[in-house]
């Protein structure tokens, strides 16, 4: 699904080349949930940025669902960002002037959905995460877990095969933390691939596999048993 | 993305800082309307300038009158100075031509009592209130029969019977030119506006053309006016009556048509008045250009505050043609309405003006369609540099952009 092979990515600073990511091969199947953990400047939003098609490597090979993608155009990531990939963030990046609902539809909106079936698709999945009720209401009116559940709700508009999610317990309290972490675990015991990538070894446990990354290189993968 | 799925969301995101919008709109408003109200004053101006100074040039008469009297200057040896009685019987001939009148211009000095005023002298026809555009205010005018029968009667206007009898009743009153007596039985005032009153003086003697000749057997007359029949064709046949006349002369340009000369001063008056408007109009294209300017700068802030929106959207799959299409809609709503509202207020100026002053002034439809389209053209290009740069920004840095 995700195969990444020896991608590395540098900055470049005055004339100072500073590599960020070096050398990451990396392969993800469908339906797994696979935690990226390490500290901060490990690099691992780097990582999640390039699986998401939002940035593009120095180096290296990237195949989505058994296609190379990084010769393609950015009008084509677009499209693949659109219909293939959802991602939660740590802030939620919901667009703060559109009710929850608006924001559900908007993937759908530039998927050119029509509004009617966009509409009850987004119902549909605020009533799966449990947001039905406050489909109107703006982001500022809801809580830091409701607000992460819009997002997830969001990400899922198109039904995309991966679900990226960026410390998506950052900016909450622990039990609101658990919550969503569940709801991702639930999403991806139907079946999707999921992505977490977190500083907190708690939050990593909650993968089948974790991959401690440090200064820009997979250090370690180590497989949980089937046990939650 | 659909078009009406675009303008829906630009209308929410400009409601999300209504007075912004509204301010940046003003701009824009203002500019329209300015452009709008002068184009509709000019054209309101042009027309009753022209209307004035042609009223009454499609009436029937043809006024021939020696190019000397046009054009002042040294009479060359031969100059034709006046109109004799075989030039009015080579006009007569015509066919089309109904009657031929003879009108006398000059000189000459009024006496009533003690005071004594030097005025222009008009003789004519019953009809030389036609001719030389007057009214008639108080009185009458000297009838068919006062001039046949040369009678001793005046209309004299406004300004000379003020001058002669102060807030006295000219009407009944006897006046002495070169001592002869005359009754005034009308007083008269310029037609409005028309080119007679700034080129003729204000204190005129209207007389009889009989009379006149009576006082002043010597004169000769200074314009031949040659009424029509119905149904001729005027200006054919007042070119062929002035080139007869000009070859009887022996000179090519001894006689002209003054409706023609008013016809050609019209245009020229038209002429002007359009570059006028035009001039004015590009001073106020200076306010659009500025209410453009001021919807560039919003468009620019409002691409900054929204950098972290821009990297939701290019995260949940938005093309860079989506982007710069969100802000080109958003700045395309700001100027439209704002060339709307222009064009209702131009026109509402217009309105008013024509109710107020009574100047016939109008904004022609072509000219509101097109500062309509101008205004959403406007959006276009001042929106597009601010569009072009929310659609390069980096998704990454956008993201994280606080």
């Amino acid at each position: 699904m995700i195969r990444l092979v020896g991608v590395t990515k540098s900055y470049r600073v005055g004339d100072q080349v500073i590599p960020v990511l070096k050398g990451i091969d990396l392969e993800v199947g469908r339906g797994e949930f696979v935690t990226i953990m390490g500290p901060s400047g490990s690099g691992k939003s780097t990582l999640m940025h390039i699986v998401g098609l939002l940035d593009r490597p120095t180096s290296g090979d990237y195949e989505l669902n058994g296609q190379p993608v990084l010769h393609l155009p950015s009008n084509h990531l677009a499209r693949l960002r659109n219909q293939n990939i959802g991602f939660v963030f740590q802030n939620f990046h919901l667009i703060p002037r559109m009710s929850a609902l608006r924001n559900v539809e908007l993937p759908m909106v530039y998927a050119g959905v029509p509004r009617a079936r966009r509409r009850d698709r987004a119902m549909e999945l605020l009533e799966k995460v449990g947001m039905a009720n406050r489909a109107h209401h703006l982001p500022n009116e809801l809580s830091g877990g409701q607000r992460q559940r819009v997002a997830i709700a969001r990400a899922l508009a198109n039904d995309p095969a991966v679900l990226l999610a960026d410390e998506p317990t950052g900016a909450l309290d622990q039990q609101t933390g658990a919550e969503i972490l569940r709801l991702l675990q639930d999403l991806n015991a139907s079946g999707r691939t999921v992505m977490v990538i977190t500083h907190d070894p708690h939050v990593a446990r909650a993968g089948r596999r974790i991959l401690h990354m440090v200064d820009g290189e997979i250090v370690r993968e180590e497989v949980r048993d089937e046990s939650r | 993305m659909s078009l009406d799925e675009m303008i829906r969301m630009a209308f929410a995101s400009l409601a999300a800082n209504k007075t912004r919008a509204f301010l940046t709109m003003v701009g824009i408003w203002i500019g329209v309307a300015s452009i709008l109200a002068i184009v509709a004053i000019g054209n309101g101006g042009k027309a009753m300038v022209i209307g004035a100074i042609s009223s009454g040039s499609e009436r029937n008469v043809i006024q021939i009158v020696p190019r000397e009297l046009v054009a002042p200057g040294l009479p060359q040896p031969g100059q034709v100075l006046s109109i004799d009685d075989s030039d009015l019987a080579i006009a007569a001939s015509f066919s089309g031509v109904e009657a031929v009148n003879e009108t006398f211009y000059g000189t000459a000095v009024v006496e009533s009592g003690d005071k004594s005023d030097n005025v222009t002298l008009f003789a004519g026809p019953s009809d030389l209130n036609d001719l030389a555009r007057f009214l008639v205010v108080r009185g009458r005018m000297f009838t068919a029969e006062d001039v046949l029968s040369h009678r001793n009667v005046a209309v004299i206007s406004q300004s000379l019977a003020n001058k002669l009898f102060g807030s006295g009743n000219p009407l009944g009153a006897v006046i002495t030119l070169s001592g002869v007596p005359l009754e005034v039985v009308g007083v008269a005032q310029p037609e409005q506006a028309s080119l007679y009153s700034f080129v003729m003086g204000s204190d005129n003697l209207y007389i009889p053309d009989t009379t006149c000749e009576d006082i002043f057997p010597n004169w000769t007359a200074s314009e031949m006016d040659v009424v029509v029949k119905p149904g001729v064709d005027v200006s054919s046949l007042a070119n062929r009556i002035v080139l007869a006349l000009n070859i009887h002369a022996g000179d090519p340009s001894a006689f002209v048509d003054s409706s023609g000369l008013l016809a050609s001063v019209s245009a020229l008056v038209g002429k002007v008045t359009t570059i006028l408007t035009a001039v004015i109009g590009a001073v106020a294209g200076i306010a659009l250009v500025v209410g453009g300017v001021g919807v560039m700068n919003i468009m620019l802030v409002s691409v900054t505050e929204r950098t972290q929106e821009i990297g939701i959207r290019v995260s949940l799959g938005a093309k860079k043609r989506d982007i710069i299409t969100q802000f080109l809609v958003e700045s395309m709503t700001i100027t439209s309405l704002g060339g709307l509202a222009g064009i209702a207020t131009g026109i509402a100026v217009s309105v008013g003006l024509r109710a107020l002053t009574g100047i016939p002034a109008s904004v022609p439809w072509p000219v509101g369609a097109l500062s309509f389209v101008f205004s959403a053209v406007i959006g276009v290009i001042c929106g597009l540099y601010p569009a072009v740069k929310a659609a390069n920004l980096n998704p990454i840095d956008a993201l994280r952009y606080e």
